[in-house]
């Protein structure tokens, strides 16, 4: 996997992805090199740089994208960069999702901001796998449903589900995943989003799917260097803290223990 | 101009400058070769090791504050076996000074790890965190009682003959009596200073933020602090100490410098530009020049008061 580097990239285009959420394109060849599910550790005003994943990757045009909701001061900042303004960043950093098998059913489920590295991997690896791989995607509501019309762009649609039902349908990813589980064998999902989600997604995925996580953690140096963004997981001797910037962010299901 | 920025510290240790990565912010060093010119720091402070690994504390274990950084780590390591076997080769193919972090739940635990130490290849100097709970005495910290402080320290100094810092906790009274006690027992150099014991609530979960509910401070936040701490220590005791604390530039250098300090460490800052203390180095010798000093000699403990100014300046700068 690519070393990731310090590196000035230019913003060379910003949308408004949803309600408070912003996405930024990114001109970087390195950063372009990235696999799907890694991040970039952006510095911002605060004393701590923001790990952002890659919401798309274009490595024939040297793009990537970084798809945020404004959360506090660091994503308030970001969403206030425009064209032509440059970022600070680390990257690409940790460890991407692996490519699909090929052989197998695929599906991609993503809660709120989890989705967008998911839609890397779509968008790099969808036509590695026989039949499209089957995306759920959940929000709180419908103003947050995010990165909807690019999997569409795809061909693919997803299904949404909306924790208040103002769109899709209501509920989590939780009952359509089950669903589309009960009818694939020996499948591969990889998830990303909000804690209780992914256990939900381990939770029905055992025993019926390989499981892949991109998980969350604050962040120090985002390089491996100061145990702050530990997770636990199952190691040789019970609980052990292994951290998501280098050890992940992308970890088996069976590996965590929670 | 300054040209020589190096220093020499007792038991013959030199430094080619006084800039050292602080511990517990720079790993185990190599992590950040490919941002940082490793060969180029005055030294390298490694994270905590112990004689077996220690897990550590539940996450979240980092919470921004103001200007600053709570962290409850929890001082997890893999054991200094598995440091000696796998992290210090990577670590001294650097040409810097390698200064191992030492932590123990027992007096026993610190012997024994510091003897471990001792003869290794690339290990050029211990530093002792006293910021450790004391099992066998209710879990209070060594550094926060002099007579334990103490104790910790001779039993290390009796088991190594490298130069031995020993590193302060800012959460006591009086940090100068801690400093006269390892100092009695037998310490090389002060460090000082280690971080600030704070908390944080998370609003949304009405509970502390950190999952070790309370952690240490550092960051600019705590500059005032460990300046007034080092400016203290340095009128009373005849060592040399390494300060730190909030250092983000060479003009915080040069106060710590000025208070007392004969070389500093540098950790917050690092997480956010990896190669500032890099950028330190090279424009030390500009502000030392702009201040009006031609050696780095000159301007230790300038800031102390006249009658102790001399009694600083022996401790250890070429
Ligand atoms: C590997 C990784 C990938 C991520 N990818 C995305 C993404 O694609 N889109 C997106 O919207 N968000 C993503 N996040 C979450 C994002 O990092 C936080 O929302 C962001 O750091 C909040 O910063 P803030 O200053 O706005 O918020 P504040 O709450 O003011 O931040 C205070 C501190 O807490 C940290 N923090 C707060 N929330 C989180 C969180 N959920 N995870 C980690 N650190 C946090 C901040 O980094 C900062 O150090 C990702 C997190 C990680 C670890
Ligand atoms: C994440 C983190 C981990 C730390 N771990 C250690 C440690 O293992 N041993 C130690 O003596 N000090 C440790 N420290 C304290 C630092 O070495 C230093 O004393 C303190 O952070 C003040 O300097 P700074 O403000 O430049 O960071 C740690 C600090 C931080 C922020
Ligand atoms: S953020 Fe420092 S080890 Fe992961």
């Amino acid at each position: 996997m690519e070393e990731g580097k310090r590196l000035t990239c230019p913003v060379v285009a910003r949308t408004q992805a949803a309600e408070g959420h912003v996405e930024l394109i990114l001109q970087s060849r390195a950063l372009a090199r990235a696999v799907p599910g890694q991040f970039a550790h952006i510095l911002t005003p605060g004393v701590l740089r923001r790990p952002i994943s890659f919401s798309r990757i274009e490595s024939e045009n040297d793009l990537i994208g970084l798809l945020f909701q404004v959360v506090g001061s660091g994503t308030r900042w970001l969403a206030e960069r425009s064209i032509g303004n440059e970022l600070d960043v680390l990257g690409p950093l940790g460890n991407g999702f692996p490519a699909p098998d090929p052989m197998k059913p695929w599906a991609a489920v993503g809660g709120g901001v989890g989705v967008p590295p998911l839609f890397a991997a779509v968008q790099k690896w969808s036509h590695l796998t026989g039949d499209r791989p089957e995306i759920i995607i959940g929000a709180r509501t419908a103003g947050w449903v995010v990165m909807e019309n690019d999997f569409k762009e795809l061909g693919i649609e997803p299904i949404v589900t909306t924790d208040d039902g103002s769109k899709g349908q209501k509920g989590n990813v939780a009952d359509p995943l089950s669903l589309w589980l009960d009818n694939h064998n020996e499948a591969q999902v990889y998830a990303c989003g909000p804690i209780p989600m992914l256990q939900a997604v381990r939770r029905l995925s055992a025993g019926r799917a390989t499981t892949y996580l991109a998980l969350e953690q604050r962040m120090g140096c985002g390089i491996g260097a100061c145990l702050a963004c530990v997770v636990p997981t199952v190691g040789d001797f019970g609980l052990s803290y292994r951290r998501v910037c280098t050890d992940g962010p992308v970890f088996r299901g069976e590996e965590m223990m929670w | 101009m300054v040209t020589d920025l190096g220093i020499e510290l007792p038991r013959g240790m030199k430094l080619s400058n006084p800039v050292i990565a602080a511990s517990g912010t720079f790993g185990f060093g190599s992590e950040y070769a490919r941002f940082v010119d490793i060969g180029a720091l005055g030294g390298v402070s490694v994270k905590g090791v112990s004689p077996k690994p220690w897990l550590g504390n539940p996450p979240p274990r980092v919470w921004e504050t103001p200007m600053g950084l709570l962290n409850s780590i929890g001082l997890q390591n893999p054991g200094v076996e598995t440091f000696i076997e796998k992290d210090l080769p990577l670590l001294r193919s650097h040409p810097t000074k390698i200064i191992v972090n030492i932590i123990g739940h027992t007096v026993e635990e610190y012997r024994q790890v510091a003897e471990r130490l001792t003869n290794q290849d690339g290990v050029h100097a211990l530093e002792v965190n006293i910021s450790c709970p004391n099992i066998k005495e209710g879990g209070m910290m060594f550094g926060q009682d002099p007579d334990q402080a103490f104790a910790v320290t001779r039993a290390v100094r009796d088991a190594t003959d490298l130069p031995l810092l020993v590193k302060l906790s800012p959460n006591v009274t009086s940090p100068v009596i801690i400093a006269q006690a390892v100092e009695a027992a037998g310490a090389d150099v002060i460090s000082a200073i280690n971080t600030v014991l704070g908390l944080a609530i998370d609003i949304g979960l009405r509970r502390p933020a950190l999952g070790g509910m309370t952690g240490g401070l550092s960051g600019p936040a705590i500059k005032p602090l460990a300046l007034r701490i080092v400016y203290e220590i340095a009128q009373q005791v005849k060592i040399p100490i390494i300060g730190m604390g909030g250092i983000q530039n060479a003009e915080d250098v040069v106060e710590f410098l000025m208070a007392g300090a004969s070389a500093v460490m540098v950790g917050t800052i690092t997480f956010q530009y990896p190669d500032r203390m890099n950028q330190i180095i090279r424009e030390l010798p500009d502000v030392l020049q702009s201040c009006g000093f031609a050696s780095l000699r000159e301007v230790v403990g300038v800031a102390l008061p006249q009658s102790q100014k001399s009694n600083v300046q022996r401790a250890g700068v070429i």
